[in-house]
């Protein structure tokens, strides 16, 4: 299908930042939002659509090689190059070192961890030949600063962001460029995710309070930091973590 | 139409970044010892300024001049900056306390003349030149080196210190780049040759630096204060 349009591939598209990011992208290229959760990267391919913008929505399972290699004949036939990508698929499991089982610890690196590296390994072959592209892989501010009871997030955020500066090195000759973001609160399913609306309404307000610039962001900010990171306006980074944190931390 | 304040602004990422702004409709206070680049540009929109960022005095009155007839005062980018290559031994009082003048008291004050305008406002980017020096090094600049340093310092305290009234602060690192400062050290090839040991392939250019500045200045950046955006081509990640 000819869109007359560049593509990017947004992972983990079916909500929140990368939700975000695939509406604001969608303004200049075609979207291919892939999640896990097919009725929400639907709901984002409609949300674009109404916006006058074009998407497809794509199932994946991140963690599993077959199904990301899978998602990417699928684009490359359906659609030809991909020109751009922000790997943003995440989980997020709370608890203390002692109480996180085996099997979190796993799922936690499978899908940012292992997810990243296949979704990066998949799609550069191509961006190689090309002899362009850009990656984007979501990082946080936990991948470097500690926080307690999430020390399979962070390790796994750290983790990301090292292999974003190894694969920036490896793959500059080739005039790809690989960048992290590192946000810090912002107002998503994720950071939601175990808290009733009231419970969301006290630590929203809460986690401003202890923001430097007092307040939790909102998608569409780090989405604006995401389409600096992609686009020729940032033609001489890579390797770097660019942090939209309202000033969490200062690195 | 929105003013920003830029230093530096007769050469360099200074001068680029001053192009930039007057071709995207920003008017700009550009301030500088000597007017240099800037004298070929007509624009009613550039206001040039003579200043040395050491005349606090001077700076308070431009600012009052940029900020005449309620014009709204967007941001400011401190780019003045000198470099002199010395060994270390053979620093001299007088050359560090010049670069510690001009680069990092000359950004503390510029900051100080414009903030009490920007906190009136409730709104202001203050985008400060580092460089990839501070955290590097490089070789007979040690006085350049902790100016640089220092400018971090100083951009997370002040991005603390204003968070809450809508004060964004950040900085910019440059690694080395197509520029007067480091053709003071060495020869134009020198320069070029420098690109093959940079992951992409090249030095920066001023554009590049414009750029990142452009974003920390824009609303694209609104909830990015405090950090160091680190323009290098992939130099020394770490």
């Amino acid at each position: 299908m000819d869109h007359g349009k560049q593509n990017i591939l947004v992972t983990g598209g079916g909500s929140g930042i990368a939700r975000a990011s695939a509406k604001r992208m969608a303004q200049s290229m075609h979207v291919l939002v892939a999640d896990k959760n097919a009725d929400g990267a639907t709901q984002t391919v409609q949300e674009i659509e109404a916006e006058g913008g074009s998407a497809t929505a794509i199932t994946v399972d991140v963690s599993d090689p077959v199904s990301v290699k899978e998602m990417c004949k699928q684009i490359t036939r359906d659609f030809g190059e991909i020109h751009k990508a922000f790997f943003a698929a995440g989980i997020f499991i709370r608890g203390v070192v002692g109480e996180i089982s085996e099997e979190d610890w796993d799922n936690m690196m499978a899908v940012h961890v292992r997810g990243t590296f296949l979704c990066c390994q998949a799609v550069l072959p191509a961006m190689q030949k090309a002899r362009r592209g850009a990656i984007v892989n979501m990082s946080s501010d936990f991948a470097v600063m500690a926080v307690p009871a999430a020390a399979a997030y962070t390790a796994a955020k750290a983790a990301i962001y090292s292999l974003t500066k190894t694969l920036a090195l490896e793959f500059a000759p080739y005039g790809i460029r690989i960048n992290a973001l590192g946000p810090g609160p912002i107002d998503t399913p994720i950071l939601k995710s175990g808290r009733t609306t009231e419970e969301w309404r006290d630590a929203l307000k809460s986690f401003g309070e202890n923001l430097p610039i007092g307040r939790v962001g909102k998608p569409e900010e780090v989405a604006a930091v995401l389409d600096f990171l992609l686009s020729d306006r940032s033609s001489y980074m890579t390797g770097q973590i660019i942090h939209p944190n309202g000033g969490q931390l200062m690195w | 139409m929105e003013t920003i304040i830029v230093t530096g602004a007769g050469s360099g990422i200074g001068f680029a970044l001053t192009e930039r702004l007057l071709a995207e409709n920003f008017r700009v206070s550009a301030w500088d010892t000597t007017e240099g680049a800037l004298q070929n540009i007509q624009n009613d929109a550039l206001t040039f300024h003579s200043l040395d960022v050491r005349d606090y005095n001077g700076m308070v009155d431009a600012v009052a001049d940029a900020a005449s007839g309620a014009q709204n005062i967007a941001g400011v980018a401190t780019c003045a900056a000198i470099y002199r290559a010395t060994p270390f031994l053979e620093l001299t009082l007088k050359d560090w306390e010049e670069h510690f003048s001009i680069n990092l008291k000359g950004t503390l004050f510029t900051c100080q003349a414009v903030l009490p305008r920007l906190l009136e406002q409730g709104s202001g980017s203050i985008v400060m030149f580092s460089s990839s020096i501070a955290r590097r090094g490089a070789l007979n600049s040690s006085a350049y080196a902790a100016t640089k340093g220092g400018i971090l310092g100083l951009m997370r305290a002040l991005a603390l210190d204003h968070a809450r009234a809508g004060i964004r602060a950040n900085a910019i690192s440059p690694g080395i780049a197509d520029t007067p400062m480091p053709r003071q050290v060495m020869s134009e090839t020198d320069l070029f040759d420098r690109g093959e040991d940079i992951p992409l392939g090249r030095i920066g250019t001023p554009i590049d630096m414009v750029e990142a500045a452009m974003f920390l200045l824009s609303k694209d950046a609104s909830f990015v204060t405090g950090q160091d955006i680190r323009v290098n081509g992939g130099a020394g990640l770490f």
